[in-house]
């Protein structure tokens, strides 16, 4: 693995086509955030909290795991 | 462009006017307290901030406020450095056992630069930032 990997991934993009090609405006309703945030995680320039880690896991209602994954 | 971000290129914007309009005077009117009230351009800074929108409609996540805690320790940073700078070259230059002789214009100017080097970094981490020069 590169050094310029982050260490920790996300499958958001993913995960918003699989849910009937939800926006990014969308999820961040949902997750209570600004969609420039949901921009920023999707391009990986953005470490998330715990909590906003499990909101956006339940506006996908999917297990946290799944939305986020540990490269370290 | 979030908010953060609108309010750091007006900040950019309005320090950067300010220091040619601080030039402008002190060419033709040379220091003094005059020129010193030049620095009064720099309250439009406080603009953003303090409108009707800024309290009705600007929303701040987790992200926004984490950049902007990280561009005001940036901005504080940068005083600290300036203002031990300052105090071991005027100790350099000067010797230990100098004085120093300034009008109490000169102080007042100084607090004045103090705070454009605050606002002015504070400004540009905010967009370096958002635009993803390093990971928040």
């Amino acid at each position: 693995m590169s050094s310029r990997e982050p260490e920790v991934g996300n499958n958001i993009r993913r995960l918003r086509f699989e849910h009937g090609e939800m926006t990014q405006d969308q999820l961040a309703k949902q997750a209570g955030v600004t969609r420039h945030t949901i921009m920023a995680l999707e391009a990986h320039k953005y470490l998330p909290s715990l909590l906003l880690a499990f909101r956006i896991a339940r506006a996908f209602g999917v297990p946290v795991e799944r939305v986020f994954e540990y490269h370290g | 462009m979030s908010d953060s971000e609108r309010w750091a290129w007006w900040t950019l914007g309005v320090v950067v006017l300010t220091i040619a309009a601080y030039g402008a005077f002190v060419a033709f009117l040379g220091h003094g307290p005059a020129t010193s009230s030049v620095f009064s351009m720099l309250a439009p800074t406080a603009l953003p901030r303090v409108s009707r929108r800024h309290f009705t409609h600007v929303t701040y996540d987790e992200r926004d406020k984490d950049i902007g805690r990280k561009s005001v320790r940036a901005g504080l940073a940068a005083f600290w450095l300036a203002f031990g700078g300052l105090i071991l070259g005027i100790e350099y230059t000067k010797g230990w056992l100098g004085t120093l002789k300034l009008p109490v214009w000169a102080l007042g100017e100084l607090l004045m630069w103090a705070a454009i080097l605050v606002l002015a970094v504070q400004a540009v981490t905010v967009i370096a930032l958002y635009r993803g020069v390093s990971r928040v």
